[in-house]
């Protein structure tokens, strides 16, 4: 075996120009798919966080109460006993949240804005308070004394206090508010009565991506108040699991659970709550039912994103392997060409056909494995060296399809073996056919015609 | 010098033919990339055009005018601001649009503001006690007692959800909620109701009606609430410039009349009663030859017809139950149980019964409910929220519905809807000069910082849920309940039915305007000239194309041709080195023949032309394959249709199929592209081939 890969080693050194020109494409293939992987993984990681920390609980216990059947508000009753069931009767549960969902104007100084409100109990938002980060006075204050650009004021534990609210920077720059101002909330029940309340803006947050442009959180209490609603109900119940991969089967496992406590569950629909209003409300139900979702089911509207950015990066490796491929073939088709009389010397002092197979395999998978181990650490360490320089990305639409204001690229080092061994494979299904040429040359021939 | 070039064709064609292999294989990357070349140039400005004539034709006209002042780059399809929007105002329009129309190639320059709002249709209950009060007005009391189940029925509704509402109140919204309900239970009884009969005194019945109109009605609030996204527009001018809009129901809104048309994509996506609009995705996709079992999506929806019966029972008056009931007993053979088991029935639908259930529910149903929440015909109550944050109604009239030709399915164009700019700049609360020196005096004397001059005036007129909010928490639903009631009834602005001077609309407030030229294809040329005229009037106006105006939907198609250059820019350097791979090595093998030629005199610049040649001729020969190729594919497609995949292929496409065509430039490019990337990569190993001394030649291969 040592023996074949030093020949294939010397063969390949021998080819000189030959083997770098392919190393070189090689390369700069598996180089490009890993930095395109981690573009993908990145928005991944990006929309998970967003999606986590903003809209939802990797599984949410939420659901509808429908005083009648031509409406449905996105509320649950019976909160206290919901999280304890949650706590108690499923493993791996390591958070249990819960927050009302609204729906309001928000009136600022110089302009006003549709925007969801979540009403929180700011201690228990273990989640929020670690994601979340103050935003500069810079990224939404106009006219900024350049002194006071990189200050970031706020404070996200003031919002235990009644009639606060946290909002992001994109929201505060364009309601034109700081922090310490205060907003007018108007929500409109579905029966075109409002309400209205003020609150104080304690924090100004960074933005996350397109999600944050429709939330503002406020306390809980507020938000009953403003509704006037009773204590023990809420919007949504957040579960954190100590592994999100899990979400599916603890929705499974749960949907079991509340239904055998004698709740009423609505059937998986995996669309966001606010996708469901028009279908709750065509139903001829009333009083409360849950609905269980997993985190992936409330930002679906945004998964095409990351389908999108895999099919394009799929297609362009496609192409990209397949001329690599061909690359490959006709070189080692010439090598075979070159080296007739060296095949016909190995064949005629006693190796088998089988043996020529696999010394010319054995050339095409060794450039592959350098080729690809090269590539792959090149653009792992690329990708790695962007994501700490975090490159703010310049267009408004793009940052809110990459669901991050800076670019964000993760590795995962298990793609990195597939990457490995897939092109590798590649690789040697390339040489399949010339090395069969070799192999089926009769010593004879080799030996004596040369051209 | 023509037998030299011919000798060196010769020989190119002979090496070509007798280095097959190498020949094919690089011909065959070259043929794939000139494809790919033509394929993704070729489809790319197909779609753009397409978009072009998407956005064109529907609301942004070649060029679109705004002040540029405001926060915000104009967006008419929408962008992430929920609402917030802020493209600053175009104060005179009378001077802006002088001025462009002056410019030479300019047709004509349409008024535009665009808003998101919502809609109010009133209560049910508010319905029935109306035709009520007019059959009482008019003596029939008969006919005022017709009506008597279905209100009684909506007051029990009513009941059931305060009831319910109840059941999750906070102490202190449950006290005003037990009152309301004690309300209701006094206009329950059949005491009540004797008030109609033919023998009580006859003012008996007013008064019944005057109760129930101030102190229950108002519990029901306005009934369902839409939101709506529309256009202010002089709307016969629009419909004069925007070729593609089709009035499909009702007519156009006359000259000099208020109203609004519904886009009927809107209507069926978003007003439509849920159960029919389920049944039309089906169908539409059984007549798209999707099956129901095959598709989850579809499945999901077929289920959630199932439960879709009650808001159809809800509707019908009870002749029509009763009739409907022995309809589709007769249509429904087997099926056990009363209406409600019927009604689900008839809902619940899969791939074998899909067709004759659509049919039975249009032909039976359907004329006995409203499938959309209102007739053309009807008046509609919109509220919009000024810039302020204070909320403006207005009532007005449902002229008809509309679509752009081509483009029914597209959610993007079907979510505007068109209204006129009165009311448009009423809704959008516009102040003069006047108003705004008035609202600071009132801010500087009040101190509130959110009450502009209309919510004061609301404020004086009974417009209880209009205030800037001094109390912390004001609920609307609050003790006083004639408050209450006035609070919601409070009459909207305009008259409905008010003529005004169509002079109004080439003059005063608009946000935005749409330049509509002679020739689309001068473009530039009409942007910079109307910039220039702009400015040399002395006016602050932005002038940008459609693309721009387009917001997201002008960036994404950017972004697609952005990415397609690079990945041809990627494929091409792969493909570069591979084929340089493979010509440094055929150079290799020829050293010999190389070698002889130069022994027998050839010069290192004929070798060098040799070489450049074989690959310009292999370049022309596979560039040429490509692209026909790549145009064969595309006359393809343009002769069979791209089908739109979904809603905003639609969009994309301008149409439900996209009919792609290819130029000569996209083929001149291409051959272009891949002429220069086989002249490159032949560069390094041609020069190789230079360098080999005639000596080599005769020392052999290696």
């Amino acid at each position: 075996m040592s023996v074949l890969i030093a020949m294939a080693w010397r063969n390949l050194r021998q080819g000189g120009r030959r083997t770098s020109l392919l190393l070189a494409a090689l390369v700069a293939v598996t180089g490009l798919l890993v930095l395109l992987m981690a573009l993908s993984n990145g928005v991944e990681a990006s929309m998970v966080r967003a999606a986590t920390s903003l809209a939802a609980g990797h599984v949410n216990v939420a659901g509808f109460y429908k005083a009648t059947p031509d409406e449905g508000f996105p509320m649950i009753t019976e909160t206290s006993r919901i999280k304890s069931i949650a706590r108690e009767r499923v493993e791996g549960v390591v958070d249990v949240v819960d927050r009302h969902r609204g729906w309001a104007r928000v009136v600022g100084p110089s302009s006003s804005i549709w925007a969801a409100l979540y009403g929180v109990e700011v201690e228990q938002e273990n989640r929020l308070r670690e994601t979340l980060r103050p935003a500069p006075l810079s990224a939404y204050v106009d006219d900024v004394d350049p002194a006071r650009a990189d200050e970031r004021p706020g404070d996200l534990s003031k919002l235990g206090e009644p009639g606060t609210a946290m909002l992001f920077a994109a929201q505060a720059k364009r309601l034109g508010v700081q922090v310490g101002d205060g907003l007018t909330l108007r929500t409109e029940t579905l029966r075109g009565q409002s309400n209205t309340a003020d609150a104080t803006v304690v924090a100004v947050m960074d933005d996350l991506g397109l999600m944050s442009n429709w939330s503002i959180f406020l306390p809980k209490q507020t938000l009953l108040d403003l509704y006037g609603l009773d204590d023990d109900t809420t919007g949504a119940v957040m579960l954190y699991l100590d592994d999100i991969e899990r979400a599916p089967d603890v929705m499974a496992e749960l949907r079991a659970v509340y239904a055998d406590e004698g709740f009423e569950v609505l059937e998986h629909d995996p669309r966001p709550f606010f996708a469901k209003f028009q279908t709750v409300a065509g139903q001829d139900w009333t009083g409360a039912r849950l609905d269980l979702t997993t985190w992936t089911d409330e930002v679906s509207f945004l998964v095409w994103v990351i389908a999108a950015i895999d099919s394009v990066s799929f297609l362009l490796i496609a192409v990209l392997t397949g001329i690599i491929a061909i690359g490959i073939m006709n070189a080692l088709w010439i090598a075979v060409r070159e080296r007739t009389t060296e095949i016909g010397t190995l064949r005629a002092i006693g190796m088998s056909r089988r043996r020529v197979l696999v010394m010319f395999l054995a050339e095409a998978l060794l450039l592959g494995v350098v080729g690809c181990l090269i590539g792959t650490v090149g653009g792992a360490v690329v990708a790695l060296t962007l994501d700490a320089l975090s490159i703010p990305i310049p267009a408004a639409a793009v940052q809110a399809i990459l669901m991050n204001d800076r670019l964000h690229l993760v590795i995962e080092p298990l793609e990195l073996v597939t990457v490995v061994v897939g092109f590798t494979i590649v690789c040697g299904l390339s040489a399949l056919w010339p090395a069969a040429r070799a192999a089926r040359m009769p010593p004879i021939t080799a030996i004596q015609v040369h051209e | 010098m023509i037998a030299r070039l011919r000798l060196l064709v010769y020989m190119a064609l002979r090496s070509l033919w007798s280095h097959k292999v190498k020949s094919l294989i690089v011909g065959s990357l070259m043929a794939f990339g000139t494809l790919l070349v033509v394929l993704g140039t070729g489809l790319l400005d197909s779609i753009e055009s397409s978009i072009e004539r998407s956005v064109v034709n529907s609301l942004s006209g070649h060029l679109q005018v705004y002040a540029g002042t405001g926060r915000d780059s104009l967006a008419l399809f929408g962008d992430m601001t929920m609402g917030g929007s802020d493209w600053g105002e175009i104060d005179d329009f009378a001077t802006l649009r002088e001025t462009i129309e002056r410019v030479p190639g300019v047709e004509a320059v349409v008024p535009m503001g665009i808003n998101t709002a919502y809609m109010t249709r009133g209560s049910d209950l508010e319905r029935v006690l109306g035709a009520m009060r007019q059959s009482v007005r008019e003596g029939d009391r008969a006919e005022a007692r017709a009506q008597i189940p279905r209100a009684r029925r909506l007051i029990g509704l009513l009941r059931a959800d305060l009831d319910n509402q109840l059941a999750i109140s906070d102490p202190e919204r449950a006290v005003t909620l037990r009152a309301d309900l004690d309300r209701i239970d006094r206009a329950s009884t059949d005491d009540f109701w004797a008030a109609f009969a033919d023998d009580a005194a006859p003012d008996a019945a007013t008064e019944a009606l005057e109760l129930l109109d101030t102190r229950v009605a108002p519990l029901a609030g306005e009934g369902q609430v839409m939101f709506i996204r529309y256009v202010g527009t002089d709307l016969p001018q629009f419909a004069r410039h925007f070729d593609r809009l089709r009035v499909v129901r009702g007519e156009m809104v006359p000259e000099g009349r208020r109203g609004i048309l519904i886009n009927q994509k809107y209507a069926d996506r978003v007003l439509k009663l849920t159960a029919a609009r389920l049944l039309d995705d089906l169908e539409d996709a059984r007549l798209a030859e999707v099956t129901i079992a095959g598709n989850a999506e579809l499945t999901a929806k077929a289920r959630r017809l199932r439960g879709q019966g009650g808001a159809i029972t809800l509707m019908l008056s009870p002749d029509d139950a009763t009739a409907l009931e022995a309809e589709l007993r007769a249509a429904l053979p087997g099926v056990e149980g009363d209406l409600d088991a019927l009604i689900e029935a008839l809902l619940t639908v899969d791939d074998a019964t899909l067709a004759e259930r659509f049919r039975l529910f249009h032909d039976k149903v359907a004329p006995r409910i409203e499938l959309y929440p209102f007739n053309v015909g009807d008046v509609v109550t919109i509220r919009a929220w000024t810039k302020s944050g204070a909320l403006e109604a207005v009532n007005v009239r449902v002229w008809g519905t509309f679509v752009f030709d081509g483009m029914e399915r597209s959610e993007l164009t079907g979510a505007a809807n068109l209204i006129d700019l009165v009311t448009f700049r009423e809704l959008y609360g516009q102040m003069t000069a006047d108003d705004r020196a008035e609202l600071d005096a009132i801010r500087a004397d009040v101190g509130a910082e959110f009450v502009d001059r209309d919510s004061a005036e609301d404020a004086l007129f009974g417009g209880g849920d209009d205030d800037g909010g001094d109390s912390p928490v004001e609920a609307t639903a609050a003790d006083d309940f004639d408050a209450v009631g006035a609070g919601l009834q409070r009459a909207p602005r305009a008259a409905v039915d008010e003529e005004f001077d169509p002079a109004i609309n080439k003059q005063g407030l608009v946000l935005n305007a749409a330049v509509m030229l002679r020739d689309g294809d001068r473009l530039t040329e009409a942007q910079n000239a109307i910039t220039q005229a702009i400015a040399d009037a002395g006016l602050t106006a932005k002038v940008v194309d459609w693309r721009a105006a387009s917001g997201v939907v002008g960036q994404l198609a950017t972004l697609v041709r952005i990415i397609l250059y690079i990945a041809i820019f990627i494929i091409f350097a792969v493909a570069l080195v591979i084929i340089n791979n493979s010509m440094l090595m055929a150079t290799m093998e020829r050293v010999r023949e190389i070698g002889t030629l130069r022994a027998i005199g050839a010069q290192r610049r004929f070798v060098m032309q040799m070489f450049l040649l074989e690959t310009l001729v292999l370049g022309l020969l596979a560039g040429l394959v490509g692209a026909l190729a790549g145009a064969g594919v595309i006359a393809w497609l343009d002769s069979v249709g791209i089908p739109a995949a979904n809603e905003i292929m639609v969009f994309i496409f301008s149409g439900n199929r996209l009919y792609p065509t290819v130029g000569a430039e996209h083929i001149a490019l291409a051959l272009a592209i891949i002429l220069v990337a086989s002249l490159i990569s032949t560069w390094y190993p041609a020069r190789v081939a230079t360098r080999i001394e005639p000596i080599e030649a005769m020392r052999g291969a290696e």
